[in-house]
């Protein structure tokens, strides 16, 4: 009742304030569908990983071909044109790194990609072990602050 | 009855022959009560509808008359353009179409100002740019004005307006939600007051990052605020949405936001409110 009164606007802001001010390392790994400010509101990463088939997104595809054409059934148009896939976010920068998801069978697949992002995560861990807290949170800061896309005049 | 008024308004208007058709850009009508009115009349009441009292949306430039001494505006000296991450056709058309048709530059302008002779830095939305919403130039130009409102030392005033994030600009716009808010953390950090103000209507991306973050949260009275449109949170609980929800007023009953301030007041108790946290 109370998500419904409030919206969850606020929840969102609130959320991504409090991780912008983490001491410790973080990191995000988009493992399936992130879209929104749901998935920003947990994806305030010093580092951000995603699966090599994730997508991340400001909107889900139906939703962006609803908003933008008012016709939700122009999703698969829309998903080509959002770039939202984990290579176009790697070449925007919005994401540090891509997860390789191997052609192989389903169960060693999950094993595989498992010990990928414990490898991942054990080796940004070690890479920022000896920064202080003020370091931690200045390099996420400008992690973010530095995703600029526009010309200058 | 429409027809009677704007006969009565032509009388009364200066130099005015009987007969003459005044063109159709000088009307405007209220979206509340549907009244024809005169847009002179209209902008000399704060743009609130004299009929009915329902708050017409403001363009900057009437924003600033209304707050800032005169004067006393000094734009921050960024000068930046929108790009075209996604490499849509028309998105650059439309961006240039706008600059044109508004006179803005983007959907936000920034720089100082001083309130009854208190220097703040203060940003402002236009929603007849994009529907306000907030790309890359946008988010841009607020955490840049947030870094001068700390290097300055002066508070932060936020008047907001948007339909949300820029969806032109897919993720790129996303993030901006989060580059505003973690340059807030570094205000909040610095001790300085952001008084945000919320006006008709604050969405999506906006509402989710600096627009609720303020250390105090204005709005103006009807402002409609939200993240999600109403239309897509009923279709997703599968309910009716109760009474007034999204309303100012409904969102200052559940604690959502500090108080309404009423056009007439809002440079007052702004400036009031900057005494206060002195
Ligand atoms: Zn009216």
């Amino acid at each position: 009742m109370k998500q419904k009164k409030r919206d969850n606007g606020e929840a969102i802001a609130k959320s991504m304030f409090e991780m912008a001010k983490l001491k410790v390392p973080v990191i995000a790994i988009v493992i399936g569908e992130g879209s929104s400010g749901g998935a920003l509101a947990i994806g305030v990463g010093n580092r951000v990983l995603m699966l090599e088939n994730a997508i991340y997104s400001i909107l889900s595809p139906e939703g962006y071909a609803s908003i933008l054409w008012k016709d939700a059934s122009r999703s698969k148009e829309a998903a080509e044109k959002m770039k939202l896939t984990a290579k176009d976010l790697y070449n925007f920068g919005v994401i540090d790194k891509i997860i390789k998801e191997p052609q192989i069978d389903e169960n060693d697949m999950i094993e595989k990609i498992a010990q990928d992002l414990k490898k991942e995560i054990k080796s940004t861990i070690s890479q920022m072990k000896d920064k202080t807290s003020e370091e931690i949170v200045e390099e996420r800061y400008q992690k973010f602050r530095n995703i600029q896309y526009f010309n200058n005049i | 009855m429409i027809v009677d008024k704007i006969k009565k308004r032509e009388k009364s208007a200066k130099n005015k022959k009987t007969n003459v058709d005044i063109p159709i850009g000088k009307w405007v009508k209220c979206d509340k009560c549907k009244e024809i009115l005169y847009k002179d009349t209209v902008r000399e009441n704060l743009s609130i509808c004299p009929n009915c009292g329902h708050y017409f949306r403001m363009h900057i430039n009437k924003r600033l008359e209304l707050i800032a001494d005169k004067d006393t505006y000094k734009r921050f000296d960024i000068n930046i353009e929108t790009s075209n991450p996604l490499e849509l056709e028309d998105y650059p058309k439309k961006i240039k179409a706008l600059k044109e048709k508004t006179g803005l530059e983007e959907a936000v302008a920034s720089g100082t100002c001083k309130i009854n002779g208190e220097p703040v830095v203060i940003c402002i939305m236009d929603s007849g740019f994009m529907m306000g919403s907030m790309g890359a130039v946008v988010g841009e130009k607020i955490t840049y004005a947030i870094e001068q409102a700390i290097k300055l030392k002066y508070p932060l005033i936020i008047f907001t307006v948007s339909g949300g994030a820029r969806m032109q600009e897919g993720i790129i716009s996303l993030m901006q939600m989060a580059k505003t808010t973690a340059a807030l953390t570094k205000l909040d950090e610095a001790g300085l007051l952001y008084i945000s103000i919320l006006t008709d209507p604050t969405y999506g991306g906006v509402t989710a990052s600096f627009a609720t973050l303020g250390d105090i949260v204005l709005a103006e009275p009807g402002a409609m605020i939200g993240f999600a449109g109403q239309r897509v949170i009923s279709q997703t609980i599968g309910e009716a949405l109760p009474e007034g929800f999204q309303t100012a007023e409904f969102l200052l009953e559940h604690g959502f936001i500090d108080k309404i301030v009423e056009r007439k007041d809002l440079k007052e108790t702004i400036y009031k409110l900057i005494q206060l946290n002195k």
